[in-house]
């Protein structure tokens, strides 16, 4: 058999993967915070015991987009975004310390400032718990500060700051539960030039034209792939009625 | 079948419980003390068909790995309980929570539910009930021959009769607050009930605890600001247009494939 038949599938289905990365983007066209991922193929060769004529393409999701998505004014006190570069920190389901930039937080039932995912956001020291108040309020610099139940109005008490972290781009990965986590495991050290706003939460960074887009492109060379195994199977065909024995 | 299928699956749906989040409170746009409901997206986890820094070769770290996105969905409604606008109604039953507390009222299984609807009203015994019927607690009774009923900021419930020319105390309107009032149950009818989210209520008296003071004669409207509300409507449906563009697209790419081979 012609070995290109199978060169032809795995770039169909390597299409089909890369598919799936702009069809989530688009999902996620209005997730808070949201940052979009690359597509990019990479060209395989396979080595061995003969001539390395054959090349698989490989898709992959070498990085994500950092660009900042539109900001959304809310004017809730516990909605924040990051202005500009940065992370907010959290706990991830495991303990370990990640990073978004979805800053819709909320109060939980123990008085923890979590994530509108419900992850813990980390604090100066662990996770952030809040007395009752009348008024919370988050500062640039991520301090939050509140007014106590009971307390008069000026009786403003600073409690605790989230961390807020810039790392190098380069050492930050989306990883499977969605978050941005550190490459090599350590976690990154607090930033004081990171600002936060707060009454705004960042939409999601997805250029939704630029994904359509890429979806049309990749369906027409995904049928450029099928019309390839197509053209293959004829020159299969013609070959097997050239050795038929004429009667 | 093809992944993005499933994925553009997802955020069809996803967009559709937003358009109804948004029709929700657009229709209740007019509903007095209505707290608007958002929609919390989140996205789904990833499948990692390679690992990151797996190896290509004996020697060789593949420096990005293949995780495909599963989708969206929509994670949680948060109600925000910022305070609607007050509308002055100088009906001496209307009152409004300047705060965050929450008038509890009697439901008929016996629980208590909370709300922020203070276009109170008597039944036919003379008790204060919401226009709901249900029965503010604790109970108030205004008698037959009250002229005037007054409430004051901190909740003390008096009444003055034809024949006296003071006004004499019958009760208090107690308020109730929650740490997380987005914890709360929406329950209809204006109502909210507690849950383990929200946290136990604190009840006390208005003014006091940053429970909210209470003014009589206002009413408090909607927080649905409806140009927003509009917005996040053209919004949504361009989202569900491309989502569908892509079950459109990914479809093709099936279709052409069977017709070929």
């Amino acid at each position: 058999m012609d070995k290109a038949l199978y060169l032809a599938m795995s770039g169909g289905v390597q299409t089909m993967n890369a598919q799936t990365i702009h069809a989530n983007n688009l999902a996620n066209v209005s997730t808070t915070g949201f940052r979009s991922d690359f597509e990019q193929a990479r060209a395989m060769p396979v080595y061995g015991e003969h001539h390395p004529s054959r090349v698989y393409a490989m898709t992959e999701n070498p990085g994500t987009r950092f660009a900042q998505g539109d900001m959304i004014q809310t004017g809730r006190n516990l909605d924040v975004a990051v202005a500009g570069d940065g992370f907010i920190a959290v706990y991830d389901e495991a303990g370990q310390e990640a990073y978004t930039r979805a800053g819709d937080l909320q109060i939980n039932a123990a008085g923890q400032l979590v994530t509108g995912r419900g992850l813990p956001v980390v604090g100066t020291a662990g996770p952030i718990f809040l007395p009752p108040s009348s008024n919370i309020n988050i500062t640039a610099d991520g301090s939050i500060s509140i007014v106590p139940q009971g307390g008069a109005a000026n009786e403003v008490a600073v409690l605790n700051q989230i961390k807020l972290v810039n790392p190098d781009k380069q050492n930050v990965r989306k990883e499977e539960d969605g978050l941005l986590h550190s490459r090599d495991g350590q976690t990154f050290a607090a930033d004081p030039n990171v600002q936060l706003v707060s009454g705004f939460i960042e939409g999601s960074n997805v250029n939704a034209v630029e994904e359509m887009t890429h979806v049309m492109n990749l369906a027409r060379r995904f049928e450029m792939n099928v019309k390839m195994m197509d053209t293959l199977r004829d020159n299969a065909d013609s070959s097997a009625r050239i050795l038929q024995r004429a009667t | 079948m093809n992944s993005a299928l499933w994925v553009s699956k997802t955020g069809l749906s996803a967009m559709d419980k937003q358009l109804n989040v948004v029709a929700n409170n657009l229709a209740n746009v007019s509903t007095t003390a209505f707290k608007k409901d958002r929609a919390v997206f989140e996205d789904l986890m990833y499948k990692a068909v390679r690992a990151p820094g797996g190896l290509s070769a004996q020697n060789a770290e593949l420096p990005s790995g293949l995780q495909l996105g599963t989708g969206v969905k929509v994670g949680a409604t948060q109600k925000d309980f910022s305070n609607g606008d007050y509308n002055m109604t100088d009906r001496q039953l209307d009152i409004a929570i300047q705060g965050k507390g929450f008038l509890q009222v009697l439901q008929p299984d016996g629980t208590i539910a909370y709300t922020r609807d203070g276009s109170l009203q008597l039944n036919s015994q003379g008790q204060i009930v919401t226009s709901g019927g249900l029965v503010v607690e604790p109970g108030i009774q205004i008698d037959r021959d009250a002229v005037d009923i007054l409430i004051s900021e901190d909740g003390v419930v008096s009444v003055r009769k034809t024949s006296d020319a003071d006004a004499q105390q019958v009760g208090t309107i107690n308020i109730a607050g929650f740490i997380n009032p987005t914890g709360l149950n929406a329950a209809g009818q204006n109502l909210y009930t507690e849950t383990n989210a929200s946290g136990p209520p604190l009840v006390g008296v208005p003014g006091t605890d940053s429970l909210g003071r209470i003014a009589q004669g206002m009413l408090e409207a909607s927080n649905v600001n409806s140009i927003e509300e509009l917005v996040n409507m053209i919004t949504t449906q361009r989202a569900y247009e491309m989502n569908s563009k892509v079950i459109a697209s990914a479809d093709g790419m099936m279709s052409f494939a069977i017709q070929q081979l």
